[in-house]
């Protein structure tokens, strides 16, 4: 995918995995900014920041390290999405980013503006009426004290839009980016096997 | 009844282990107790004095709606008018003295609001730190990202001290000293029953090994957090706790308010699973600076401080000599017991766990709490007994093989006798049939290949029961409204939603029509959510005050019905006469007669409508790769009972829980500590393994409604045995025996190649 250009080199997620993977990558990662030449420099203040979220405009002051999650859950009071690990590990965050899965705790904000960014907060209708992944995990009890269920939720929601009928393997393995603590797997496997007449994205 | 075990661990609560076995008398709440004898409960209130509607069918939880759209409000999303974040500064280093404190560089932060001393270096009590994330000092700021820059910014001047990092030097008296008050090492009294000697004189075969388990932390999905609020003298304080009363009293007590000026509320909460039991000096952090800077402060860990200081379930180790007849019962058990639950906390654990020796009760214990420089345990989900099962259930298959008896059968033997709250026997013959036990190959599974598969099963025990005084409001108004109000809290076990179940089932109602009220400390006091106890101590008074409620309103419809109050019953939302039911008035109708002043009832809990103790039995099914050592467990089946079932559906959920917790606890969470610096190395959640879709088995839940017993509890007893049943899957089918927890791929292969 061609990059745009006032996107960062990079994402906070990569940041954090080159650090995380050894201490050598450091300077690699520093060698590579410079080799990537003079890149659209913003901050480190806040800079203006707009943001599609749940077909709403958002515009907001941000400093450019602010993810998209703080983003959204501090200054825009969408506290939907929660954040468990804030590494990009148990997929609490866990959005739909212009159809796809990101976690939103490692995605920077300023790295989606003019993407269509789907939170849990928008998944029902205006009305109330839940999304049907919302309706079977009530159903069938998956979830105990809720914090993790709003990402368990949006990714079950990018799995279906790519899958509508998906096989267990596919379940599975779609949902493996996310951690539950109280142990709602059986129980959220059982919702998302239920779940019938999602519309691909 | 069940022979107590030794150094029993009480439920939520620590206890010291060098107390005697409890004497057999009843217990309410926490671990496993005697059997209960209570008197009976007035007749009119008990739980068969209606029939059951509502009570143990399947209710979807009440705020499931609010849960999967984002609309419900945990601690981590409050947010108040003018708002600033709090930031702990922390101790890097596991044993040093605070020289100084330097906040100028953290008050240029663009920001900055105010600072405050946790560790005074002047003070010689308080400046020294016990382990890696003790708290310093902490800053506040607008925003996070600034609080976290002021908290950087803080200058902290350390004189580092030796630490004890390893239980084993500590054991050995080579580790330095770690500043605890009672040294590294501090020996309980042995603790001893009948004659041990005697006991292995009887002995065809004698066993002696050594087993243990690791240290595990929480891992809540919510940090712990909390928002603190001031009105003048009056703090407002949002908190994830499993306690909304406890943290109340804590705030009142740390801060010397009147504990009537202090209301905390937590409507939901992100999982606490014992840690949240106790406000910790994370709440003390935020309530202080808030009082300072006058505005409302939110602190909320993060990942590293949630591992490192928010708790964790001890070790536990024990050398083991058990004898064993030759038909198979066991008849003198011996033990060397250790654990570590950090940098001053004591880690009992029952041992042996269930089983028990014959002819007679011969058995020895000698326990150490051994103390290192890590942060300090907090009751865990069944403190001790997934530790106490873990060595016992592994000594078990162990001993069944030396009399080359098959593992149930061997249990069967060894188990105290039958009764309502000891119910293993037959849930063993039971799980032995369903779950194809009969196909189970002796240990090693010989099929070609580098699969292979293996068997395994274990018991566990827990007291639940309730506990007074738990008080309960009801308020029926004119419009037909009910509400039930008490200060419990819903931790993610579906208590919202028994509230409203209970209430319900008393007025013939559907538990939509109910408005539970809890989560706050303006309904009342109740107990924290510990022990598998909540359930068991509010559902009496709900039922109660909802009955009494009943009464008044039944006297207000009774002249419209030409009866008296006692010929009515409540039952399919109608007032109805009991022998004629044509005779009614919908429940909206016969409230119209209630008037302005809305009925009211209180009541409390009370004795004969719970009772204490559960059983229940876990088989697993694991396949190792014996060429990489990874396990996969294929199959669990669970049997458990927990007394009157109140939820069919969130009591399974309990269950499948439990297992699942357990599962982490036997393959793949573990708190590795740098042996050098003390430090936690895996202080997140990608490298503090946790089990995802793909690592859960095929799960049965077979549960056990025993409405004749009342009420008992369902969140505790689960979790124990599946580790257990796991690793003696895993030795049936690789025909070794891995003794410690957790089962990593390393581990299995250092195992086999020893064997080889």
């Amino acid at each position: 995918m061609p990059k745009r250009k006032d996107e960062p080199g990079f994402s906070r997620r990569s940041f954090l995995k080159t650090v995380g993977a050894s201490g050598v990558a450091a300077g690699v990662l520093a060698q590579g900014a410079k080799v990537d030449a003079q890149p659209n420099v913003m901050g480190p203040g806040a800079v203006p920041v707009t943001l599609n979220v749940n077909g709403q405009t958002l515009r907001l002051e941000l400093e450019p390290r602010v993810t998209l999650l703080d983003a959204l859950r501090m200054r825009a009071d969408l506290t939907g999405n929660k954040r468990g690990c804030d590494r990009g590990a148990c997929g609490a965050c866990t959005m739909i980013v212009d159809g796809r899965t990101v976690y939103a705790c490692s995605t920077l904000a300023i790295e989606v503006q003019g993407k269509k960014i789907r939170t849990v907060d928008g998944l029902a209708s205006s009305s109330g009426q839940l999304h049907p992944v919302q309706q079977a995990f009530c159903d069938k009890d998956a979830l105990m004290c809720g914090f993790c269920t709003p990402g368990f939720v949006m990714a079950s929601v990018g799995l279906l839009e790519q899958h509508p009928n998906p096989t267990p393997e596919q379940i599975r393995k779609g949902l493996d980016g996310n951690i539950c603590r109280c142990g709602t797997f059986t129980r959220i496997f059982e919702a998302v096997s239920s779940v019938k007449g999602v519309r691909r994205g | 009844m069940a022979k107590p075990p030794f150094a029993e661990a009480a439920g939520g609560e620590q206890q010291a282990p060098q107390q005697p076995p409890p004497a057999p008398q009843q217990q309410q709440g926490g671990g496993r107790g005697g059997a209960p004898q209570q008197p009976p409960v007035d007749p009119r209130y008990n739980w068969s004095s209606t029939p059951k509607t509502v009570v143990g069918s399947r209710v979807k939880r009440l705020d499931g709606p609010d849960k999967v759209s984002g609309r419900a409000k945990y601690t981590f999303d409050i947010k108040r008018p003018g708002m600033v974040y709090a930031r702990a500064v922390r101790s890097p280093y596991p044993h040093a003295k605070v020289v100084s404190i330097d906040f100028s560089a953290a008050e240029r932060v663009p920001g900055f609001k105010t600072s405050l001393i946790v560790r005074d270096p002047k003070d010689p009590k308080t400046s020294v730190v016990l382990y890696q994330g003790d708290e310093i000092a902490a800053v506040a700021a607008d925003t996070e990202e600034h609080a976290i820059d002021a908290a950087r910014a803080v200058k902290v001047q350390y004189e580092v001290l030796p630490a004890v990092i390893s239980v084993e030097s500590a054991l050995a008296g080579r580790a330095p000293e770690g500043g605890f008050p009672n040294g590294n090492v501090r020996a309980a009294n042995t603790q001893e029953v009948g004659d041990v000697a005697a006991g292995f004189a009887a002995a065809a075969h004698t066993l002696e090994q050594t087993y243990s388990t690791h240290v595990i932390t929480h891992a809540c999905m919510e940090a712990h957090g909390t928002v603190c609020e001031w009105d003048g003298d009056k703090l407002t304080a949002w908190v994830s706790t499993q306690g909304v009363s406890s943290a109340r009293d804590n705030f009142a007590g740390g801060l010397g308010i009147p504990q009537t000026q202090v209301r905390v509320i937590c409507q939901y909460m992100g999982g606490g699973f014992g840690s949240k039991l106790q406000l910790g000096p994370e709440g003390l952090i935020c309530a202080r600076p808030a009082k300072q800077a006058g505005v409302p402060v939110k602190f909320t860990l993060d990942r590293k401080e949630e591992h490192l200081v928010t708790g964790n379930r001890p070790s536990a180790a024990a050398k083991i000599k058990a004898g064993v007849s030759a038909d198979g019962k066991i008849t003198a058990f011996d033990a060397e017991s250790w654990g570590t639950g950090g940098a001053g906390s004591n880690a009992g654990f029952p041992l042996p766990y269930i089983y028990h020796t014959t002819p007679a009760d011969n058995r020895r214990r000698a326990h150490k709490d051994v103390f290192i420089n890590t942060g300090l345990q907090r009751p865990m989900r069944a403190p001790g007994h997934p530790h106490g099962s873990f060595i016992t259930e592994i000594m078990m298959d162990e001993l069944a093989d030396l009399v080359k008896m098959d593992p149930v059968e061997f249990r069967l033997r060894n188990l105290p006798p039958e009764a309502p709250n000891a119910m293993w026997g037959s849930y063993l013959r039971e799980g032995a049939e369903a779950f194809g036990w009969s196909k189970r190959h002796p240990t090693g599974d010989t099929t070609p290949g580098s699969i292979k598969t293996g068997m395994g099963v274990a018991i566990c025990t827990w007291g639940g029961g309730g506990r007074g005084p738990s008080p309960a409001h009801c308020e029926i108004a004119s419009d037909g409204s009910v509400t039930m109000r008490l200060g419990s809290q819903d931790i993610g076990t579906g208590q919202r939603t028994l509230v409203a179940i209970v209430t319900a089932d008393a007025l013939g109602l559907q538990p939509s029509q109910i408005t539970p009220e809890i989560g706050d400390t303006q309904y009342g006091v109740s107990a924290g959510s510990g022990g598998s106890t909540t359930a068991a101590s509010t559902s009496p008074g709900i039922r109660i005050a909802a009955l009494k409620a009943l009464d008044a309103l039944k006297e207000k419809v009774a002249p419209a019905l030409g009866v008296t109050a006692d010929a009515l019953v409540a039952a399919g939302g109608k007032i109805q006469v009991r022998d004629t039911p044509s005779k009614s008035l919908s429940w909206a109708d016969a409230c119209k007669r209630i008037g302005t002043q809305p009925i009211t009832a209180d009541a409390e809990w009370q004795p004969g409508m719970t009772s204490a103790n559960t059983s229940g039995v876990q088989f697993a099914e694991a396949k190792v790769d014996i060429k990489t050592g990874i396990v996969r467990v294929t199959r669990v089946l669970a049997i458990q009972d927990c007394g009157l079932v109140l939820n069919q559906l969130t009591a399974e959920s309990q269950v499948y829980g439990g297992v699942i917790g357990s599962l982490n606890f036997a393959l793949f969470e573990d708190r590795i500590l740098d042996r050098r610096t003390g430090q936690m190395v895996n202080p997140n959640m990608e490298w503090y393994l946790l089990a995802g879709m793909s690592d859960v088995p095929h799960i049965d839940v077979r549960l056990k409604n025993m409405p004749e017993r009342g009420v008992v509890g369902i969140g505790e007893p689960p979790t124990v045995p599946t580790a257990a049943a796991v690793a003696l899957a895993v030795r049936n089918a690789i025909g070794a025996t891995v003794r410690s927890l957790p089962l990593t791929p390393a581990k299995i292969l250092e195992t086999l190649t020893q064997k080889a």
